[in-house]
């Protein structure tokens, strides 16, 4: 299985572009065209905005009032409180973290007062390629990492089980747990299993003359892989199959194998969103905490088309994922990343 | 005994007008048959696969979606075609009457699964034709199942189609005909899908353009003419697309600065709005230039509006 997880495939987005300037030029540019030019479009690549709430970063130290971060290039001291919840495959007292573990914590507006802290979590979504008991072989699609091998907890097997039922290739799954050496320790799953193969993801309802101004729908997260950890972005689920995301025939026989689906061909998934690309702005809103941002497009997340699932954090949002944000982006709007997804809004901006 | 004559006139009439109705449903039955093969194979090569996203075979094991699935479609496809070859003099008799039997035996099936479908999966369409056939089993699909039962055990011991005798029941058959497909169009929530197909066009948002065509729009257009002797390659340095536009950037040279040219062109497949702005690339600001005069605010994308900007507006 570990000689599988190997085989990769590759995608042109930001994080393998040799010329990632290009993409973080083009609201810039766009503006030029349509005559109101403000430095909003840079900003939008800033990686440290003013009123960030979240860090992350390496576990230095940690005692039961302060817990110590190496993030990139600095330390960061944050106080822990009574009311710090910390998570590492389920909620543990704050003080039993430790060091070496990559932590991210969302902390108060202006304040260096931890609220919530996720170590060492992971997560993976994709196909099942090969299922041996409670070891998961997943493919996660061209467009993230690969392959990825994903052990189930024994004492959470039953629970997912529950929501996975069909732990068989070909079938999707998505799950939350602890990264660890070259495997994912499954804790709990994000989503219920679609009824489905991966390969006959339902069509889309057909609208006439112009998409609405917003998609409402799922929000989930996605581990950084290569990306710059403290990226705030989104992998957005229907970029232009002329420029960015989609693959040629060639590649496509080359990785051609039993149960691989390839999102790009899955069609545009059940809900119907305008095409962009790598550098394109959206603003994306969590409906359950009432927060928004502009986000830049940083990769493709075409798997995304794969799940008609719903969220149920606030309501019962309607079927689709519309976004997979980048991990601290979805902290930042205000979600909990054990919950795997909230409901959101998400609207093209600029245009 | 003139009234017994009417009566018996009358009666004459009735009985031909059931005839003629009972002869009309082998075609009907084997027409509404084959189209439902059709639209389920149109399905299966769309989706490249046999197993229905909808339709009774959701109420099997998974593993048996795809053999269920070409065990219906072929039991409704050689039932269309034998009731179309028994349904003149050739094969009259013993087989006309097994086929129909059969397509009886198929009809009811048909109705115990969609009450059973209705009942375990609310949300489930009939797939009767296909993909159109995805609005959730209800009162019509199933009143339509049953009055195509009832057809099919009318058609059981119909003799022979022949010609109509005569310009008169030859209008009575149409009539009949055209009066059945009518109550069957309005029990078939398929009918609203096939409208929205027939009015649909795609959203720009969602359309799929080659960048080759967008460029060949691009070199046809005015502003293109403008600026061309100011780009200093032809083949663009960037192209990305955003909703219902395709922005193409070209190093130009201005007032001998360089600048970068971005086009937007709309994503229209014949004469596309075409818009431009000049992004001043050297002098080592990074600053765009300042707003041009004659742009207006962009229309709504429904409704584009065509800027021309001459080259002495931009510095």
């Amino acid at each position: 299985m570990r000689r599988k997880a190997k085989f990769r495939h590759g995608c042109d987005d930001l994080q393998e572009s040799a010329t990632p300037g290009r993409f973080t030029r083009r609201s810039l540019l766009r503006d030029t065209v349509f005559g109101r030019p403000d430095t909003a479009s840079q900003d939008l690549w800033d990686r440290h905005p003013p009123g960030r709430t979240s860090v992350i970063g390496r576990v230095l130290d940690v005692s039961p009032h302060i817990i110590v971060l190496r993030t990139e290039g600095s330390e960061r001291r944050l106080t822990l409180s009574p009311r710090t919840v910390a998570w590492r495959g389920t909620v543990v007292p704050s003080a039993t973290l430790r060091t070496g573990e990559v932590v991210i914590v969302r902390h108060a507006p202006g304040k260096d007062i931890a609220e919530r802290i996720w170590a060492q979590i992971g997560r993976v979504t994709g196909t099942i390629i090969e299922a041996v008991g409670r070891e998961l072989l997943v493919d996660e699609g061209p467009t993230r990492r690969g392959r990825q091998i994903v052990r189930i907890e024994a004492g959470s097997f039953r629970q997912i089980l529950v929501r996975f039922p069909r732990l068989e290739a070909g079938y999707l799954i998505d799950v939350i747990g602890l990264r660890q050496q070259g495997y994912l320790l499954a804790y709990a799953p994000a989503t219920a299993q679609p009824p489905y193969r991966a390969d006959h993801s339902p069509s889309a309802p057909l609208l006439s003359g112009h998409l609405p101004a917003s998609a409402s729908g799922t929000a989930v997260w996605h581990e950084p892989g290569e990306e710059p950890p403290d990226l705030l972005g989104l992998a957005y689920p229907a970029l232009d199959p002329e420029t960015g995301c989609e693959h040629g025939d060639a590649e496509l026989d080359a990785s051609s194998e039993p149960y691989v689906v390839d999102p790009h061909a899955a069609g545009p998934g059940c809900v119907r969103l305008p095409y962009l690309s790598v550098g394109s702005a959206v603003e994306v809103r969590n409906l359950c905490s009432d927060r928004s941002a502009v986000l830049p497009v940083t990769s493709c997340g075409a798997a995304a088309r794969l799940f008609c699932d719903r969220c149920v954090e606030c309501g019962t949002s309607p079927r689709g994922r519309i976004a997979d944000l980048t991990m601290t982006a979805f902290v930042e709007l205000g979600g909990n990343l054990e919950d795997g997804c909230f409901n959101a809004s998400l609207a093209m901006t600029g245009l | 005994m003139r009234t017994f004559a009417g009566k018996a006139e009358m009666n004459v009439g009735g009985i031909a007008v059931l005839a003629a109705a009972r002869d009309i449903q082998v075609p009907l039955l084997a027409v509404l048959l084959l189209g439902g093969c059709v639209a389920k194979l149109r399905r299966a090569i769309h989706a490249r696969s046999m197993a229905p996203q909808t339709g009774p075979t959701a109420l099997f094991p998974v593993r048996l979606h795809r053999p269920v699935a070409i065990v219906v479609y072929v039991s409704e496809l050689a039932l269309a075609l034998g009731l179309l070859a028994t349904a003149g003099r050739f094969g009259a008799g013993m087989p006309a009457t097994v086929i129909r039997l059969l397509t009886v035996v198929l009809f009811g099936t048909a109705m115990g699964a969609l009450h059973e479908l209705r009942n375990r999966r609310p949300d489930a369409g009939c797939g009767c034709f296909g993909d159109l056939s995805d609005t959730p089993v209800g009162w019509r699909t199933m009143t339509r199942s049953a009055l195509l039962g009832a057809a099919a055990v009318a058609s059981v011991g119909a003799p022979p189609l022949q010609k109509p005798d005569s310009a008169g029941q030859a209008l009575v058959v149409l009539g009949l005909g055209a009066g059945e497909l009518c109550v069957l169009a309005v029990l078939s929530p398929e009918l609203g899908e096939i409208m929205v197909r027939l009015g649909y066009s795609e959203p720009c948002e969602v359309r799929r353009l080659p960048i080759a065509r967008s460029l060949a729009a691009l070199r046809a257009s005015q502003p293109w003419r403008q600026y061309r002797d100011s780009l200093v390659t032809r083949e663009p340095e960037d192209v990305w697309r955003e909703g219902c536009w395709r922005f193409a950037v070209f190093p130009g040279m201005v007032a001998a600065r360089p600048v970068e040219v971005v086009f937007a062109i709309y994503l229209k497949p014949r004469h596309p709005v075409v818009r431009v702005g000049v992004y001043d690339a050297g002098g080592g600001t990074g600053q765009a230039l300042p707003a041009i005069p004659q742009q207006r605010r962009p229309a709504p994308l429904s409704a584009p509006v065509p800027v021309t900007l001459p080259l002495s507006t931009q510095l």
